[in-house]
């Protein structure tokens, strides 16, 4: 058994392995509270700081120093559908961490945790005496209540979240104490720690049992009446899912009336006004060097825009704080750059490396057998690989700030090789050609475009959608010409980004354009693109995946493929650090010896705009699809001066 | 008379009938719903998150068949004025809109007096005195306005005002009112923002209406009993406004039936560019994302307002055109 509460060595970010045991307590001192709570203080409204805290609170690593208590963090945000806005800056506070450099798990909300020499059992060591938004103490009854009431209650969780399946199932919770709890997965699970301190990792620590167990059919018999009360729910399940919304949806944050542990806690609810308002949360349980309690910042408020323009105005306007999310693009750069000095701020560097952004996500399932056959012949994807000029598409379209690769892990992560990134990447239709001909399709009709093996012309429909801001339907065109380059026709249609997602999730897409995370180190919790895995946005051989999870649905891979699951599993039970990255370092390679999809461009780090006086911003950021920063590090961000630049 | 607005008020039963079924078939068609809408914008967050979605499938009903779907949402609306969920606000609709609806009127018919009293006299004037300086002065601005998109007006003077005037633009308080309780400051405050909508939707309206009043009033003023009028010695102004004109507003009237849904879904695009708080951005927003209740209601309710449009126009221009028959 080996206990972490700093070092998690078993995960091997490359920290020397050293466990360290003691739990890290601050000396009797007095701490301090935020200016403006010492009026309700003083009236007897709120109890003292120090009655709010937990008997060890966490003490916060910050980013350059101890800060100031003040002001209000003002940021955008999309009148629909950008629910991240918020969860990327208050809600991904889970049970642990990452540190801001995205190399080792630390604790959070959990102030230490251990995990038996098999890799099957962590034991999380909760705060005594820490409590929800409204006060209430929170302790492992709470995600005792998760477990058993949420969890494992199939109508309120028709499909599990992986994160918390493990190869033989779905994980045991015990409450070994009020303070201690154990996730046992029966068998090696060796991510699960990386795994929740990535985003969905919250799910056990957001469910105040006080709150939650009045719209329980279990706790309350009477629970119909309330069912009835609201026209937004038929039954106690849609009831409760109104209340308990999952947090990466709209749900959570349209009821502001669910406790939270987040530094900021919603006053009002998300899409009902013209502004999101968060106050600061008076139970939060992390305090700084000094014995200030966090967060420095008061207030976040979002004001709710229609436009993604209409952001950028503000932010020359100086009416945004600090922010990332839809400012980060090659195309606004040079007109922020030209306000920078009226709306008084600079820039960071985002590190958001995913392992590719633009990926030609060819069906490797086809239900039309002859097209089956060519997609999966890999002399076909080689030949389509080198018949594009990326860099063309790279110059045309995003100013050259990006580089031409296959969808791999980024050159400094641990788990680069350059041949996975460079393979069959150069432009070149000689090669082009003769590996389309060599995958049987070198007979050509009268207009010159290549047949298929029953002979006539073959044909493959590009779903192409507006998505990332990243100019796809533009770069498809440029594609489909490069294509016909050396014979091969491929259509392009534009759609909506729903019903490309409805075509592809039913398997009855040709391919289509998107992107694919993994690139630095969530390419061992979300390889996506190395391994066949079932999910939303993403689907290269979705039958496959599906006979991953279970052998009797979907359909039975090559034995290559098989290879790839076996391995991957084997990451899961791997011993020690070195040890897993050896095994994660073998998927890899069998995975890019298959070249299931063909990347075309790994673009350069992104930016965000913090206002002159914000201190303590994590530069670089690093941000991917599971990591959802900077949310745990907002709190430690403090207005120099103590409130907003004028 | 009366018999004539009993009848058009029956037509209007089965006439809404259809469009209710028509709107909520229309707005099923494409493929997917609004669960996958919400897996790609997830996806897009690159949260690829498949337990969550089938979660929320059984939540919105959504698997149902459309005969049922449609069947509740009817009931809802007939029996409680329940017009059902918005999906993606977890609300009401009805909680949703009448605060949007009640801006857009405002903002709606602020732009519309904005229109007459800029229009009107300057088409009698420009008809009246054809050809002179102000006539092809009015006719240069006119076709200017009606040449220039509306979206690009509102860009280009949210353009200039955060440039040169140091403004802040896109909605209709500036930040530091949003929230606040009214008064005067907040209420001047929206004052100077309210007028640029006006303006930008008002122009294009008035320089038609400018070219229709000019074409219209040129059609009377040489008619014979014009003239007449003029022999008898009545004074130029009071016949002017008497006859040529009261004959020149006809087809005004009759079109009173469209201004009101083009009221409430019209300008959409400006709405969201100037961020304003109307329906517009909401409709858009509910049909981009197949949030389908709240589409369908909002539809729904701007088919109401052009079936009592097309009435009121009926009604006016029988009141005001004697030659309409009552059959």
């Amino acid at each position: 058994m080996k206990t972490y509460n700093k070092i998690p060595d078993y995960l091997g970010k490359g920290v020397a392995g050293i466990c360290l045991t003691i739990a890290s307590t601050l000396p009797a001192m007095a701490y301090e509270q935020a200016p403006m709570l010492d009026e309700q203080v003083e009236a007897g409204t709120l109890p003292p700081v120090d009655e709010r805290l937990p008997k060890e609170p966490l003490i916060m690593d910050v980013v350059e120093q101890a800060g100031e208590y003040g002001g209000t963090l003002r940021r955008a945000i999309l009148g629909g559908g950008d629910q991240h806005n918020m969860v990327r800056t208050i809600g991904s506070d889970n049970m642990v961490r990452w540190d801001p450099q995205w190399t080792e798990v630390r604790p959070n909300i959990a102030k230490s945790w251990d995990v038996s020499d098999d890799a099957s059992t962590f034991t999380f060591h909760l705060r005594e005496g820490m409590r929800w938004s409204d006060g209430e103490p929170f302790s492992a009854d709470d995600i005792m209540f998760w477990y058993e009431d949420v969890f494992t209650n199939p109508d309120l969780t028709p499909n599990m979240d992986s994160t918390f399946v493990g190869p033989e199932g779905p994980v045991k919770v015990n409450k070994i104490d009020d303070y201690t709890v154990e996730f046992d997965f029966g068998t090696a699970n060796g991510l699960f720690i990386q795994n929740m301190a990535y985003g969905f990792g919250y799910h056990p620590t957001a469910y105040p049992k006080h709150y939650l167990s009045q719209f329980h059919e279990k706790y309350n018999p009477d629970v119909q009446t309330m069912v009835e009360a609201d026209p937004a729910a038929a039954d106690w399940i849609q009831l409760f899912n109104l209340k308990a919304g999952p947090m990466d949806t709209p749900l959570f944050w349209q009821n502001p009336d669910r406790p939270t542990l987040h530094a900021w806690h919603l006053k009002n609810a998300y899409g009902s006004t013209d502004r999101v308002v968060a106050e600061r949360n008076p139970y939060y349980y992390k305090v700084d060097e000094k014995g200030q309690q966090l967060p420095y910042m008061d207030r976040i408020t979002y004001d709710q825009v229609e436009d993604v323009e209409t952001i950028l105005l503000k932010a020359f306007n100086g009416e945004i704080d600090y922010m990332l999310r839809h400012l980060g693009r090659p195309s606004n750069k040079a007109s922020l750059t030209d306000n920078m000095e009226r709306g008084q701020y600079r820039f960071f560097d985002v590190g958001d490396l995913p392992a590719n952004i633009m990926i030609l996500m060819l069906n490797l399932n086809h239900t039309d057998p002859v097209k089956r056959e060519v997609i999966n012949n890999k002399d076909f994807r080689i030949g389509l690989s080198h018949a594009v000029d990326r860099q063309e598409i790279i110059d045309l379209l995003y100013f050259g700030a990006a580089t031409a690769a296959q969808t791999a892990p980024r050159e400094g992560s641990e788990l680069y090789k350059e041949w996975y990134a460079k393979q069959y990447t150069e432009f070149d239709q000689e090669l082009a050609n003769k590996h389309l001909d060599m995958a049987g399709l070198d007979k050509r009709d009268e207009e010159g475009f290549r047949l298929g093996p029953d002979g006539k012309r073959f044909t493959l429909v590009f779903l192409v959608a507006d998505v990332f801001g990243l100019q796809y339907p533009d770069a498809m065109e440029l594609i489909a010409n490069y294509a016909a380059d050396v014979g091969l026709d491929i259509q392009v249609r534009a759609t909506d980004r729903s019903r490309l997602i409805a075509l592809h999730t039913a398997n009855e897409q040709d391919a289509y354009l998107w992107n694919c995370s993994g690139g630095q180190a969530d390419a061992y919790t979300t390889p996506i693109c190395y391994v066949p895995i079932v999910g939303n946005s993403v689907s290269w051989a979705r039958e496959w995946a599906q006979w991953g999870v279970d052998n009797t649905t979907g359909s039975e891979p090559p034995q290559a493929v098989k290879d790839i699951f076996t391995a991957y599993n084997e990451v899961k039970a791997a011993g020690t650090p070195e040890d897993m990255k050896a095994r994660m370092q073998k998927v890899l390679d069998m995975s890019m010896e298959q070249f299931f999809t063909i990347g075309l461009v790994q673009n350069d780090p992104v930016f965000g705009i913090a206002r002159n006086n914000v201190r303590n911003v994590p530069e670089p950021l690093p941000i991917a699809g599971q990591l959802w920063f900077p949310a745990p590090y907002t709190a430690q961000m403090y207005f120099e001066g103590g409130a907003n630049l004028p | 008379m009366m018999g004539f607005c009993l009848r058009r008020i029956m037509y209007m039963i089965p006439t809404l009938f259809l469009v209710s079924i028509v709107t909520f078939v229309i707005i099923q068609l494409p493929p997917g719903d609004y669960l996958d809408s919400l897996a790609a914008d997830m996806g897009e967050s690159g949260s690829d998150n498949t337990a969550v979605v089938e979660t929320l499938r059984q939540q919105y009903g959504l698997g149902q068949p459309m005969y049922v779907q449609y069947y509740k949402w009817m009931k809802g609306i007939l029996l409680h004025g329940n017009f059902g969920i918005s999906f993606e606000k977890n609300v009401l609709v009805t909680d949703l809109i009448w605060d949007r609806l009640g801006w857009t009127f405002g903002i709606s018919m602020l732009t519309l007096l904005f229109i007459w009293i800029t229009a009107l006299p300057i088409g009698i004037y420009s008809a009246v005195r054809k050809y002179s300086f102000g006539d092809y002065t009015a006719t240069f601005f006119g076709f200017i306005g009606l040449a220039v998109p509306n979206f690009l007006l509102a860009l280009l003077m949210m353009y200039v005002s955060f440039k040169y005037f140091g403004q802040s633009v896109g909605g209709l308080v500036s930040p530091e009112y949003i929230g606040e309780p009214w008064s005067q400051a907040k209420f001047i405050n929206l004052l100077q923002h309210i007028w640029m909508p006006i303006v930008v939707v008002g122009t294009s309206g008035a320089a038609a209406l400018i070219r229709i009043m000019r074409a219209n009033l040129l059609d009377e003023l040489y008619r014979p009993y014009v003239a007449t009028a003029r022999a008898k010695g009545m004074s130029e102004f009071q016949l002017l406004m008497k006859y040529p004109v009261r004959v020149a507003l006809n087809p005004f009237i009759s079109t009173i039936g469209w201004i009101l849904p083009s009221l409430v879904s019209g300008e959409i695009i400006v709405a969201v560019v100037m961020n304003l708080p109307t329906t517009g951005p909401l409709l858009l927003r509910a049909l981009l994302v197949q949030d389908m209740y709240l589409a369908g209601s909002l539809i729904l309710i701007v088919s109401l307002l052009t079936v009592i449009g097309t009435l009121i126009s009926d009604l006016l221009l029988a009141w005001i055109d004697p030659r309409i028959r009552y059959q």
